[in-house]
């Protein structure tokens, strides 16, 4: 029987690895040009301390230690660096600009095509907010795709805010209750335009409020999109979080964004983690988005501090199979042509030794050479040659 | 631009769909009498014919950019798409069903075995309902003619989806309780549908067809 790796994990062999690793070079320098600066976060957390930012948005791989902590793999690492900034670094570090590119672990149900393991190559802005704010995220994620190699893709912007402001409302004529909020945030977090329009035809609720709730995730388009949403929320007073969007909107689309940017007010992502913006990425054929993002000014509450925050993450993998159907022209490494030197046999000592003086010239030869930037590999000329590396 | 890829489910919801579509203005020449052909491509519409269960998966992963599907394979399924508009055709109705003259053996032997054992082609909807009541239940997971498994004492009842009830009378089984009802949805691929227009383009000309007139005041800011 072939030994095989658990569903959803797969090795990586060198071609894919290349790939990656020029992905991920180029990520991280433009991250890093951004002036954010690296982190890591550990692979395992204990539970209870990861649930105090915020509930899990995925099923994570849970485990009993010796201790008899039960710990996850890391689903995600937003809540990981907001426990992290809460409580080993200090406020006069504020504001921080962070990046990581780490693999993530998310239990999937089988025979849906989902990887378990994931690498997410992220960013979080810490301490920072307003526009502006909103806008490096934004405008850092295009670049950072760019820099990728990802030709196509959109992001989907919009505001948790005027949702928001519109349950509540609806909640505090005490027509519904919020069990009926639950279920609409859910049907709304779905995209279900069925169970909304269901939900909304309840006897007693302001038929304005109604009318809002069924029209909000319908919205979709450019600078419009904003113009329709504040029709709709300003004669009901409930216009949080869209003044920002809309200065968000012009500097972004100032410093040329505008192409690759929509705005959408379906997309809410995990509801009770994001305060304000919230943007998902898509690209062609995907299905899926490839990343997503958005502030979460509440999460490090849970974790003891009152500190702004935004983010963005986005999946290697998911872009790399992007780029793949998009027909981008991966180009393989220039200089991964191999030079390779042999080590010439002794000739008094036979076929069958290698020369002392010969393998240690050989040596220094390759060292100049890798010195000088040029792959070199050593091999024994005695023996069957070594397939040369493409 | 590309065409937009609709896919449609094949079986009791496949003459609705199409006439609807062509009353939305669609190019559906040859759908009417697909014989074996399972693609069609119409200049800015690429329809497939797929399985009514395979519909949820073919939208959620982006194989098409939207689709029509009936409420019960989504229900099972439980996959991401976006339900954009009831179509309101091919209702149909969940229910637990038992054989006519079963009495009350189902509730015994729950009482003294703790447990009911239901056969259905939908597990998930069965457990969702069971575990709603809180009832303990062995789910059999059948492919189809469910009615065998309480006539031959494999099953105490079932969860299967009904339109007339005729299968269930001729079977002699009658319903015990309603668990779900589900009729045709217009639904989208969630990334379609946020950045491809056309998506709810095509849905608010559905949503036209099928609702007489909206509400004063609902398309204000559609």
């Amino acid at each position: 029987m072939i030994p095989v790796t658990p569903r959803g994990f797969k090795d990586i062999l060198p071609t894919e690895a290349r790939w990656r690793e020029r992905i991920i070079t180029a990520a991280r320098q433009t991250l890093s040009l951004w002036g954010y600066d690296p982190i890591e976060t550990p692979t395992l957390e204990v539970l209870e301390v990861l649930e105090q930012g915020g509930q899990l948005s995925s099923t994570p791989f849970r485990l009993f230690d010796v201790d008899n902590e039960l710990l996850v793999l890391r689903p995600d690492v937003t809540l990981q660096v907001a426990r992290m900034v809460a409580s080993r670094l200090d406020v006069a570090d504020l504001p921080l600009r962070l990046r990581y590119v780490q693999p993530v672990f998310r239990e999937e149900q089988s025979l849906r095509a989902a990887s378990r393991q994931f690498t997410q190559i992220g960013v979080e802005s810490i301490g920072l907010s307003g526009a502006l704010a909103d806008a490096e995220v934004l405008l850092l994620a295009i670049d950072v795709l760019e820099v990728c190699g990802l030709k196509d893709f959109t992001l989907c912007i919009g505001t948790v805010g005027v949702l928001r402001l519109l349950l509540d409302a609806c909640v505090s004529t005490s027509v519904v209750n919020e069990q009926w909020r639950d279920e609409m945030l859910a049907a709304c977090h779905e995209g279900d335009a069925v169970r909304i329009e269901g939900l909304s035809r309840i006897e007693g609720l302001d038929s304005r409020l109604t009318q809002a709730l069924r029209a909000l995730p319908k919205i979709n388009g450019h600078e419009d999109a904003i113009h329709r949403c504040r029709n709709l929320a300003e004669p009901l007073g409930l216009t949080d979080g869209l003044d920002q969007l809309q200065a968000t909107w012009e500097i972004i689309t100032k410093v040329g964004a505008a192409q690759q940017t929509r705005v959408d007010f379906s997309v809410i992502s995990s509801y009770d983690y994001y305060t304000g913006l919230v943007f998902e990425v898509y690209a062609p054929g995907l299905g899926v988005a490839l990343g997503s993002g958005g502030r979460y000014d509440r999460m490090m509450r849970g974790f003891g501090k009152d500190i702004p925050a935004a983010g963005f993450a986005f999946s290697l993998e998911a872009v790399m199979r992007a780029m793949i159907l998009q027909g981008s022209d991966v180009q393989e490494e220039t200089n991964a042509a191999v030079t390779v030197l042999e080590a010439a046999a002794a000739k008094a000592a036979g076929p069958e030794a290698i020369d002392p003086q010969a393998a240690t010239d050989v040596f220094l030869r390759a060292a100049r050479l890798r010195a000088q930037g040029t792959r070199a590999v050593v091999v024994d000329a005695t023996t069957r040659p070594v397939q040369k590396e493409s | 631009m590309t065409a937009l890829k609709i896919a449609l489910p094949k079986g009791a919801l496949y003459e609705d769909s199409v006439a609807l579509l062509k009353a939305a203005g669609l190019d559906t020449t040859g759908l009417d009498a697909p014989d074996r052909q399972l693609m069609f491509d119409r200049g800015d519409w690429m329809y497939f014919i797929v399985r009514p269960t395979d519909v949820p998966i073919f939208v959620s992963l982006g194989g098409v950019d939207c689709a029509i599907c009936g409420r019960d394979s989504l229900a099972e399924q439980g996959l991401a798409v976006s339900e954009l508009v009831d179509l309101g055709f091919g209702a149909c109705t969940f229910v637990v069903a038992e054989p006519a003259c079963a009495g009350h053996s189902a509730e015994e032997h729950y009482r003294r075995r703790g447990v009911m054992r239901v056969a259905t082609k939908y597990p998930n909807i069965t457990q969702r309902y069971y575990d709603s009541i809180g009832t303990q239940v062995e789910i059999v997971k059948m492919h189809g003619n469910i009615e065998l498994a309480p006539l031959c004492g494999m099953a105490e009842r079932i969860v299967d989806i009904t339109a007339t009830g005729k299968t269930l009378r001729d079977n002699n089984l009658v319903v015990v309780t309603e668990v779900l009802d589900s009729t045709a949805r217009f639904i989208g691929n969630t990334a379609s549908t946020r950045t491809d227009p056309r998506v709810r383009e095509l849905a608010t000309r559905l949503q036209a067809i099928v609702v007489p007139a909206p509400q004063k005041g609902d398309t204000a800011v559609d």
